[in-house]
């Protein structure tokens, strides 16, 4: 008691001391608080609510830490014993800092990790590496603090970066351009993006590492965030509607089969003309289109260059150039005119000469057969976007077994693009334009272009 | 080569299409059987043909048959009276066809699913068919447009036995028993011939050959013999050179077994007199780059033949995207469509008329040889080949005209 009376300003400054500093820090804390609860209200990011759950307790603990540190320098005590207390306080706050840190890293980790759909062993790992550096990090500060070598340590842990480093190589660019791609919310589940490197397809998933795109040849393709982060991508956007039935496109080779028949005369041509099978009458009315497709929409018939340039005779070579081939449905129909315009032309002439005018000798009109092999390919089309993106890269050969040979030569009446698009989308009025095409007046890389362009209008 | 090399040419899709049909070939295996590993452009497309099928995933093998000296002096004869040369075989010829191909058809290793014979050298072996079946081919190379008929006809007993027939030029067709096919033969762009040549290597060849190159030069890559008309095509020169400044090329090796193409070249020199213009080159054998870079230099490539089987020589000139003159004769018109993909002359005045439009209007002749590259990438590159004889494997098993693949 005579001591208590004796040194009591001694104990009384500290105590009030310790008090005020209570008084002021918990209120600080307590406005600060409020005017935090307000703002992460406000805000749509969810890490603010991470960042307060994660420091609100141990924040009452830095309140009495701060208070108490004030209490020891106002005190009396030597300043041995000072420092002594002033390191053992700021131990204790370092270890609360540690911990809120590491409740605040595992929320941010739990809160992105499900965004990216990562596995629970990924968020598992990474709660626990962010853990280890948090409090290897406390550690060296506490060493140093309490005036401990610790160079042994961080030669260690710099290995330890080190080897970390190396084993996350890949995976770390990936993640953060995943979180790069989430904070730009420019890319989403569902919309149809194309990369400059060729992969495209509707985004099916975005992981923490990489986007999952269902590719136009099948499949899912997984590309790295990095590559999206760093390469051109176009993004077509929201996912179109979706066809009853997909589109499968085909391809198409031809091998040219001999059947030994010749025609020296207008007269042997017409009469082998009447009785051969229609693949000869296909042949021979499409196989200048498929030679020279990149060429020309001049659309020949072997007939009219053989009576011109073999017989010479140029006003019947004229007429069976004119033939309008897209004004047919049937082989059959076809070959009618051609040979009532042969015939009709041998009548009115005076005297038959041209019936019997010879071509020149090695230069007789050969007839070939068509045999059309027809295999389906990998690309399938959901909706109108896979559709154009399909015809892009889609082969010469395949649209041209959907436009010409499908109409004509498997009798169907119509290109198979147009009644997909009226039987599966119900796009009557697009399926008319593209109906409405006259693939003989195109070349067929100017064919794909109109086809993308009338398509490209009805999406926009 | 890999096939992969091949994309940037034909593009991603039609490789794509290659690997579709080969898929269907799976588990089969194709022996091609003619009668020498190395010479000739049999062996010569067989062995770059080859690798590109085992690539695309089809088992392709390669065996050739065996004969003396006698019996390819025989089967020379055979092949110079397809060709319509030549007069019918003797007694003694006939036997020693039939004893050595007797004698192959022992001993030659005939397992596969598919037997792909070349030419007319092995076709005895299809005797075998009776006892072992599988699927045989037959593979004509050879323009047999004209043959001596009596060689022809002892040759049609072996071919009419064949499952298939394939011909490389619609005339070479006749009426057969079986199918026939028409596979034209093909150029590869990534051979020494075609590929594409740095500016210093084409320099490198002109002033090797001390060719000029200050004027437009015409430029004709042939054998020194007649059915390829070099005289003619001089004569031609001098009624372009009136009005046109330009200079003349006329390569070729002469044929060492044949004493005919020294008095043609005799006669070429002596038309050409002393004019520095003209330049008349006898290259070696094989020399691949010099042609492609006498090719590449040219303003306007000539083949100015009076008869031709295929006549590739214009694929390969059209693949430079040169404008190219060329007599319509042989294979020629389906490489050349006469004001499109070039220009189609029947005589010295009409390649004289075709050379000087094409070299007063340098925008038609550019035309033209983009429009004849064009058109050998879509039909006369090696990929093509390719291709059409993975179709022709596939058929064999179908009969209809239009085939669904699932």
């Amino acid at each position: 008691m005579h001591w208590l009376a004796e040194n009591w300003p001694d104990i009384i400054l500290p105590l009030v001391a310790l008090l005020a500093g209570l008084i002021v820090t918990l209120w600080l804390r307590r406005r600060a608080y409020r005017a935090l609860a307000r703002w992460v209200q406000k805000s749509k990011w969810k890490g603010d609510d991470i960042l307060v759950r994660a420091t609100r307790a141990p924040s009452i603990l830095w309140c009495i830490t701060f208070s108490a540190y004030l209490a020891v320098e106002v005190s009396k005590l030597s300043a041995t014993w000072k420092t002594r207390a002033g390191n053992g306080l700021w131990t204790l706050l370092l270890i609360s800092l540690a911990l809120s840190a590491a409740n605040l890293a595992n929320g941010l980790i739990a809160y992105y990790g499900d965004r990216f759909k990562a596995s629970e062993r990924t968020i598992a790992v990474s709660n626990n590496v962010a853990r280890a550096v948090i409090f290897v990090i406390a550690v060296l500060v506490l060493l140093q603090l309490w005036g401990a070598p610790t160079g042994a340590l961080l030669l260690a842990i710099g290995v330890a970066a080190l080897l970390l480093a190396l084993a996350w190589r890949d995976t770390l660019p990936n993640l953060l351009a995943g979180l790069q791609l989430n904070a730009r919310g420019r890319i989403k589940t569902g919309d149809y993006i194309k990369l400059e490197t060729g992969e495209e397809g509707y985004v099916k998933e975005m992981d923490w590492a990489h986007i999952h795109i269902e590719a136009l040849g099948g499949g899912v393709v997984s590309i790295p965030n990095r590559k999206i982060v760093e390469g051109t991508v176009v993004n077509y956007g929201r996912q179109l509607k979706k066809a009853r039935e997909p589109f499968h496109f085909f391809g198409r080779a031809h091998l040219k089969e001999l059947t030994g028949l010749k025609a020296s005369n207008l007269g042997e041509l017409v009469n082998i003309l009447k009785t051969v099978p229609d693949s000869i009458v296909y042949y021979h009315t499409h196989n200048f289109i498929e030679e020279h497709h990149y060429l020309t929409p001049e659309p020949a018939n072997d007939f009219s260059v053989w009576v011109s340039d073999a017989l010479g005779d140029e006003v019947l070579g004229e007429q069976l150039a004119a033939i309008d081939t897209f004004e047919f449905t049937s082989l059959a129909a076809l070959r009618d005119r051609l040979v009532s315009i042969i015939e009709e032309h041998l009548s009115q002439e005076a005297q038959p000469v041209n019936g019997h005018r010879d071509a020149p000798e090695g230069r007789e009109f050969r007839f070939i057969k068509s045999i059309s092999i027809i295999l389906p390919t990998h690309y399938v089309a959901h909706d109108l976007r896979e559709f154009v993106e399909a015809l892009r890269i889609l082969s010469l050969s395949s649209l041209y077994f959907h436009v010409f040979e499908s109409r004509l030569r498997l009798g169907k009446g119509q290109n198979d693009f147009s009644a997909w698009l009226e039987s599966s989308l119900d796009e009557k009025e697009l399926a008319q334009e593209v109906a409405r095409l006259d693939p003989y007046n195109y070349t067929l890389e100017g064919l794909r272009s109109s086809l993308i362009q009338l398509i490209e209008n009805r999406i926009k | 080569m890999r096939i992969d090399d091949y994309e940037p040419i034909i593009g991603k899709s039609s490789i794509e299409e290659l690997r579709l049909l080969a898929d269907k070939l799976s588990g089969k295996v194709i022996r091609n059987i003619n009668s020498t590993y190395a010479g000739g452009g049999v062996a010569e497309i067989l062995s770059r043909m080859l690798p590109l099928f085992n690539q695309l995933g089809v088992d392709a093998r390669w065996s050739v048959i065996k004969g003396n000296d006698e019996f390819f002096q025989v089967t020379k004869k055979i092949h110079n009276a397809l060709h319509g040369r030549g007069g019918p075989l003797s007694p003694q010829d006939i036997s020693l066809f039939k004893e050595t191909s007797q004698k192959n058809i022992e001993e030659i290793n005939l397992s596969g699913d598919i037997l792909f014979i070349h030419d007319p050298q092995p076709i005895a072996l299809v005797e075998k068919k009776k006892e072992i079946g599988k699927r045989w081919i037959w593979r004509c190379h050879v323009d047999v447009s004209q043959p001596i008929e009596s060689v022809w006809g002892f040759l049609e007993p072996w071919v009419t036995q064949y499952d298939a027939a394939v011909f490389s030029a619609p005339a070479f067709s006749r009426p057969l028993p079986m199918r026939q096919f028409l596979i034209s033969p093909s150029i590869d762009p990534l051979s020494d011939k075609n590929k594409g040549l740095p500016r210093d290597t084409i320099d490198a060849v002109l002033s090797k050959y001390g060719v000029p190159n200050d004027k437009p030069m015409i430029v004709q890559i042939s054998r020194f013999d007649y059915l390829k008309d070099p005289v003619g095509v001089i004569k031609a020169f001098k009624l372009v050179k009136r009005s046109i400044d330009c200079s003349l090329v006329l390569a070729g090796g002469t044929a060492t077994d044949d004493p005919e193409s020294s008095t043609v070249l005799a006669e070429v020199k002596e038309k050409a007199g002393n004019d520095p213009d003209i330049h008349i080159l006898l290259i070696p054998p094989d020399s691949n780059v010099e042609i492609n870079a006498l090719q590449r230099a040219a303003t306007v490539i000539l083949q100015k033949s009076l008869k031709e089987g295929f006549g590739l020589t214009v694929s390969e000139a059209l693949w430079k995207a040169k404008p190219v003159v060329a007599s319509a004769v042989g294979g020629i018109p389906l490489q050349v469509k006469n004001k499109f993909t070039g220009l189609l002359s029947h005589g010295i005045e009409g390649t004289a008329f075709a050379i000087r439009q094409i070299l007063t209007n340098p925008e038609y002749a550019k035309w033209l040889g983009e429009n004849g590259k064009e058109h050998v990438r879509h039909n006369f590159l090696i990929t093509r080949h390719l291709k059409e004889y993975l179709l022709l494997f596939i058929s064999l098993d179908h009969s209809e005209d239009v085939i669904y693949l699932s």
